[in-house]
């Protein structure tokens, strides 16, 4: 099968040739054939960059990454669109975001929209008014901890000032009410919108609670993770039996008061790097706490990760206890493991979504023996493809400049080194890195496909040369791929599987996979007359 | 434990500027909706590309089918300096890499308020040589800040006509019918029932074999369904056009006798038995043909579950929510079925649609413009036996626990709707069959166990 | 009908000049409506003597969708039919999207099925967006008039709104009829207008001299024809009315380069 394949760098001029030349050009720089050399230094490739007007992308806004990825899934916020119906209604619990309170009484505001639903009037008269009365109106039936604002499109033409409306109503409530300038034309993609969700969670909640709750020791923030499926719990079992002590997950099954409380943590890990780095660096510059780059999607990279933050900690009872975690529980996967891996063998693999799980959930597909033909990320920068090692030379083009660079200081009270440089030498004679990100490229094979911002065009031509076992991307391609014959695994959703993190995440993934590239119904595509002229049974006679 | 924990029982307060869990959302996704009932047609979002992926994300959802729609992909700069350069380098891509035979564009929030004129981008484009010979470019407005998705369907209808129809000074005898917002399989039904009745039509937006097509291992960008470009130009030389649902089609219907000259009845959607006699009597009025006893049978079915499975309708409260062509046929064949409307939302504000809903329920609670919320505080206030409306309803009908009938717009949790119709006779069978089960099921689920039938 | 734009900086004198014309044009019995398209709704003040007209989009605001024709046209001076557009407070909203909505909902109303010989619309300023672009979009007016004065500025903005003719002029069939000066009595002013038109390849259509007698009849809430039909400046107006209903020269401007504009200026003394 694979020597029919054209190479990769056939593959490449067969994508780009379907473009007018302009775009051609360009896209021969965002479609790259892998290279890993001795150096680690791949090759370079174009990202973060503008989509062709009327190419059919996977990408959403700027709204969606700041409204949907970042501030939904925390449930005791009370998040109110400004601006027409649309908006509220689309990102309303359609991220399978899931969140457990602790009491049947405790507040989530999860499975409900709020919506100032502009109409035409406000947009001619202004709607800053309406907002100020959505925020009461909301207060009065909620009490709330917090209210939060977002803006959409149409509110950023018409000028409606939504922080002044915010620092109105948190003075006259007294209740924190805070806003996010996310319309949905700002920047490329999702991506403008994690940043500006990121600013605005450290500007106005991070270190607004002091008080030290839970254990002293080992206290760390996972940041990245959005409990898709349940993914966090699983996660945050696994932390309790190795003891870790979470205060804060940015944003999976969290509350307003974990964020608040997010800078006691003495270490952050970072899981989903494009959508929360931002986070992680000022917290660092502010409050002194280091990060580390973690992956909890697969069972070898749970075992890594929890041991890098065992080592981290310096502490022999901690690292045995996770030693003793990860033996009980890998044993456990290898088992399941062997058996998924002897079907799956071989299989392969393409992977086209968000800014982080085009990379994670490669190590899930190696566990499985399949082979990743090719890759990309719907909305991440160059260091999340080619490594941190490329920040120092990322351009700033128009698009990034409009997001606004919060200037962080130490912060003259609160700042405190987690790590001092005895420590710090410590860790490094022992080959402990911090904020060390390689990017998906330099773990891919040579001659895999690296293809950013993939469009509809490019996944029906890449399948029909290619022709992967099992396609990974989102719902909008998902029934594409299917009508090809080729099964495609959602990412975002997951299929309404999963959860797919940590161990038996992990084992959940693999049967999933299983069952759906071994799935007898991609053989019932064509009836016995369409594979053959003469009928598949004679004629009875009588 | 409930899951709308925050939604009080007692005094509801109005609101008057927070919407709490719409019953409603924006124009684009109804334009993009009606304009893949075209075949050969991609839909065209002339905004920031978040809208692009939403629409699609979510009829992708609904129909578990692809949904193909480029964008204008706008930034901050197209925002400031105006759509028309990404229109232009818009359309050129999307001809010479998708090859559409039609590009239906609709406006967004944000290019309605910047003000874009899209018919002078679009002439600009044909004037530069970047929309091929022979192919189609029309544009609906559709703000999404007036209106909702339904008032979206109904522009882009619209635009249908006034771009897409024409006529010859020969006189034909065929229909034009415009259906409302209805799935794939009611469209189906629709044609089925006009060729029952031996009329000769056109159909537009026709999504049959369009949100529903087959598995044969490749992907048709175009699928075989929707109505074909040389079927909507005789529209306008039609013999009389029959619009179905009036919020949804009474302007294409209008549109169509401005332009043509062809008359137009604009008929409630055909949901339950006394909205689909009104259709084909409509029908008849102008054509006056004897209704074939195959649909005299599939009526006579109908009535015949009904009369059979009365016991079990007969006065069960209901609280519904959806669109407002549905709202008026559904309700009325709740009615029929002696079934008790008690609540009914629509997200869409019209002083028609709250006059017919009166009309139809005079004793229930109605709001017209309202939102879930308030729905789910009028049934906390007086429960009912069975809910009805989208997918959104699952987490009242939970907290409730009461029945709950998924219909209208969208589904995201249960198939059927695109394969099985609600409308005509046939739909309303399936209708009272699914209302049975869901009502019989719930009986034995709560009758003791001694009291447990066997016949139901 | 013939529909007509009249553009110009703000506070040249849009307003008075079109209230004026269309009184002149009234009194030869032709039908007109004037569809005022500025925030402040002073376009029709002096037809109606004053008459506060409620807006279209405080209407709309008021009634939502159950507005009527009688709501928001009143009839004015002569028989002249009076809309105004309206729109938000300084600084707040979108005066642009006011005007999209206002006009498409006139059109949704059928005040353009009216039996009219003229619609003029009165725009606020500058193009200085697509919804102050609307009157002159998909057909809407076909022939625009600027209001401009010898003053730098005023003539800046005329070259402005040329550019914006180009663009609509060449999809929508938009033309430029002619530039009224409104005279602020500069140096040489007619002859640098004159010397603009041609640079812009149109005509100065009429050179309206300076007059009190527009004040006065402005006090007393009139067009000058309805307060002195024996007047100099009545003749003026009349003058211009008669010059437009006549016109037969409609062109696609030809904008200047801002240092030809320098030049003009220059030539013409107004450095001097």
């Amino acid at each position: 099968m694979i020597e029919q394949r054209p190479d990769a760098q056939t593959a490449k001029q067969e994508l780009v040739s379907m473009y007018p030349a302009k775009l051609a050009k360009k896209r021969a720089t965002q479609v790259v054939v892998n290279d890993v050399p001795e150096s680690g230094i791949v090759p370079e490739i174009l990202v973060n960059s503008r989509t062709a007007p009327g190419i059919i992308s996977q990408r959403g806004c700027t709204y969606a990454g700041c409204k949907g990825v970042i501030m939904g899934p925390t449930r005791d916020i009370v998040n109110i669109v400004h601006g027409p119906i649309g908006c509220s209604f689309y990102a309303w619990l359609t991220r399978r975001n899931m969140t457990l309170p602790p009491t049947p009484q405790s507040e989530n505001f999860m499975m409900y929209a709020f919506s100032t639903d502009l109409k035409e009037e406000n947009i001619v008269f202004g709607g800053e008014k309406k907002l100020d009365a959505a925020i009461q109106e909301a207060y009065d039936l909620f009490h709330p901890k917090a209210i939060s604002v977002f803006s959409t499109c149409p509110v950023g033409l018409i000028g409606d000032d939504i922080h002044a409306s915010a620092k109105r109503m948190k003075e006259k409530l007294g209740i924190n009410v805070f806003a996010f300038s996310c319309e949905g034309y700002k920047g490329v993609s999702q991506s403008a919108g994690h940043h500006i969700a990121n600013n605005q969670l450290f500007k106005h909640v991070v270190g607004l609670d002091d008080e030290i709750r839970g254990s002293r020791k080992f206290r760390v923030n996972l940041l990245g993770e959005y409990n898709i499926g349940g993914d966090a719990f699983e996660i945050d079992e696994i932390f309790k039996r190795c003891g870790f002590e979470l205060v804060a997950t940015f944003s999976g099954n969290s509350t307003y008061g974990s964020f608040a409380n997010s800078h006691t943590a003495d270490l952050n890990m970072v899981m989903c790097h494009r959508s929360i780095n931002y986070v992680a660096e000022m917290m660092e510059k502010k409050y002194g706490i280091p990060w580390i780059k973690v992956n909890f999607v697969s069972a070898s990279g749970t075992a890594k990760s929890l041991r890098k933050m065992a080592a981290y900690f310096e502490d022999q009872d901690l690292m045995d206890r996770v030693e003793a975690v990860i033996e009980e529980e890998m044993a456990k996967v290898e088992v399941q493991r062997r058996k998924y891996a002897a079907r799956t063998r071989g299989k392969t693999a393409m992977l086209f979504v968000g800014g982080s799980r085009a990379h994670h959930y490669q190590e899930l597909f190696k566990e499985l023996e399949m082979k990743v033909l090719a890759a990309g990320y719907e909305f991440a920068h160059r260091d999340d493809y080619e490594g941190r090692r490329v920040l120092g030379t990322i351009k700033i083009d128009a698009d990034s400049r409009n997001i606004e660079e919060l200037h962080v200081e130490a912060d003259p009270e609160k700042f405190r080194a987690r790590v001092d440089s005895e420590a710090e030498a410590r860790l490094a004679a022992r080959g402990f890195k911090f904020k060390d990100y390689n990017g998906m490229m330099p773990e891919m094979d040579p001659n895999t496909l690296i293809i950013d911002d993939i469009s509809a065009r490019d996944t029906e031509k890449l399948i029909e040369m290619w022709k992967p076992d099992v396609f990974c991307a989102g719902i909008k391609e998902k029934f594409v791929v299917q009508k090809m014959g080729v099964p495609c695994k959602q990412l975002h959703n997951y299929d309404v599987g999963g959860p797919y993190n940590a161990f038996r995440g992990a084992v959940n993934f693999y049967r999933d996979i299983d069952r759906m590239v071994n799935s007898p119904v991609w053989k019932l595509t064509l009836a016995p007359w369409q594979e053959s002229a003469e009928p598949a049974l004679e004629a009875s006679v009588a | 434990m409930t899951i709308l924990r925050h939604t009080p029982k007692g005094e509801i307060q109005e609101r008057s500027a927070l919407v709490i869990n719409p019953a409603k959302t924006c124009q684009p996704i109804g334009a993009m909706y009606a304009a893949l009932g075209i075949h050969g047609c991609l839909p065209h979002s002339h905004g920031s590309q978040g809208c692009c992926s939403y629409h699609r994300s979510t009829l992708t959802r609904h129909y578990k089918d692809p949904v193909m729609a480029s964008t204008s992909s706008f930034t901050e700069g197209t925002a400031v300096f105006g759509g028309q350069a990404n229109l232009l380098t818009a359309l050129q891509t999307i001809f010479s890499v998708y090859d559409p035979k039609v590009v239906a564009i609709h406006t967004t929030c944000l290019s309605e308020t910047i003000g874009d004129d899209v018919p002078q981008i679009a002439k600009k484009a044909k004037e530069e040589g970047k929309v091929p010979e022979g192919k189609v470019v029309f544009h609906a407005n559709t703000p999404s800040y007036t209106g909702t998705h339904v008032t979206g369907y109904a522009n882009m209808v619209q635009s249908m006509v006034k771009y897409l129809t024409q006529s010859t000074d020969e006189t034909s005898e065929h229909a034009a019918i415009l259906p409302g917002w209805v799935e794939p399989s009611d469209m189906r039904e629709i044609k089925r029932i006009v060729s029952l009745l031996g009329v000769e039509y056109v159909m537009f937006p026709d999504t049959d074999g369009v949100f529903d097509a087959p598995m044969t291992g490749k992907h048709v960008f175009y699928p075989k369904g929707g109505a074909k470009l040389e079927d909507i130009a005789r529209g306008g030389d039609a013999k009389h056009s029959f619009a179905l649902g009036h919020v949804a089609t009474t302007a294409a219907s209008e549109e169509l006798t401005k332009l043509h000259k062809v008359p137009g009845t604009v008929v409630d959607l055909p949901i339950g038995i006394a909205a689909t006699d009104r259709f084909i009597e409509a029908m008849r009025a102008v054509y006056g043909f004897e209704v074939p006893e195959s649909l005299n049978d599939e009526r006579g079915k109908l009535v015949d579950l009904l009369s059979d499975m009365e016991q079990y309708l007969w006065g069960r409260k209901v609280a519904i929510f959806g669109d407002p062509d549905q709202l008026i046929a559904l309700t009325e064949f709740l009615g029929t079925m002696g079934m008790v409307v008690r609540h009914i939302v629509t997200g869409t504000e019209s002083k028609y649609i709250e006059a017919r809903l009166k009309e139809v329920n005079p004793e229930a609670n109605i709001k017209v413009g309202g939102d879930m919320f308030h729905l789910h505080q009028l049934m906390k206030n007086e429960p009912v036996d069975l809910l009805i409306g989208n997918t959104y309803g699952k987490y009242m009908a939970r907290d409730e626990d009461v029945p709950f009938l998924r219909s209208g717009f969208p589904i995201l949790d249960r198939q059927g709707h695109q394969h099985f119709p609600t409308v005509g006779y046939m739909g309303g069978i399936r209708l009272v069959e699914q209302i049975l089960t869901l009502i019989m099921d719930r009986i034995d689920r709560d009758v003791e166990e001694h009291k447990l039938e066997l016949q139901m | 009908m013939r529909k007509i734009a009249i553009y110009g900086k703000g506070g040249i004198g849009k307003s008075t000049t079109t209230q004026n014309t269309v009184a002149a044009l009234a009194e030869v019995g032709k039908s007109v409506m004037v569809v005022g398209c500025d925030p402040k709704a002073d376009s029709t003040r002096l037809l109606l003597n004053g008459l506060a007209q409620k807006t279209v989009l405080d209407t709309l605001r008021e009634e939502g969708e159950d507005v009527e024709l009688d709501d928001i046209l009143k009839p004015g001076f002569l028989g002249t039919l009076c809309t105004e557009s309206g729109g938000p407070e300084p600084g707040v909203g979108c005066a642009g999207r006011g005007i999209i909505t206002s006009i498409n909902l006139l059109e949704q109303l059928g005040a353009y099925e009216k039996d009219l010989d003229y619609t003029f619309y009165d725009v606020l300023g500058d193009v200085v967006c697509g919804g102050f672009a609307m009157p002159i979009r998909e057909g809407k007016a076909q022939e625009i008039y600027i209001v401009v004065s010898g003053e730098m500025m005023a003539m800046y903005a005329a070259n402005n709104i040329c550019k914006g003719i180009v663009k609509y002029a060449e999809a929508g069939g938009v033309r430029l009829g002619g530039l009224i000066c409104n005279s602020r009595k500069t140096d040489r002013e007619d002859e640098l207008i004159e010397a603009l038109a041609a640079k812009l390849g149109t005509q100065m259509i009429h050179f309206i001299p300076r007059h009190n007698d527009v004040q006065r009849a402005e006090i007393n809430k009139k067009t000058v024809i309805d307060w002195n039909d024996k007047c100099e400046q009545a003749e003026e107006y009349r003058t211009l009315a008669r010059k437009i209903d006549e016109n037969q020269m409609f062109v696609i401007p030809k904008p200047l380069a801002i240092e030809e504009l320098e030049t003009l200026l220059m030539e013409y003394g107004l450095a001097a």
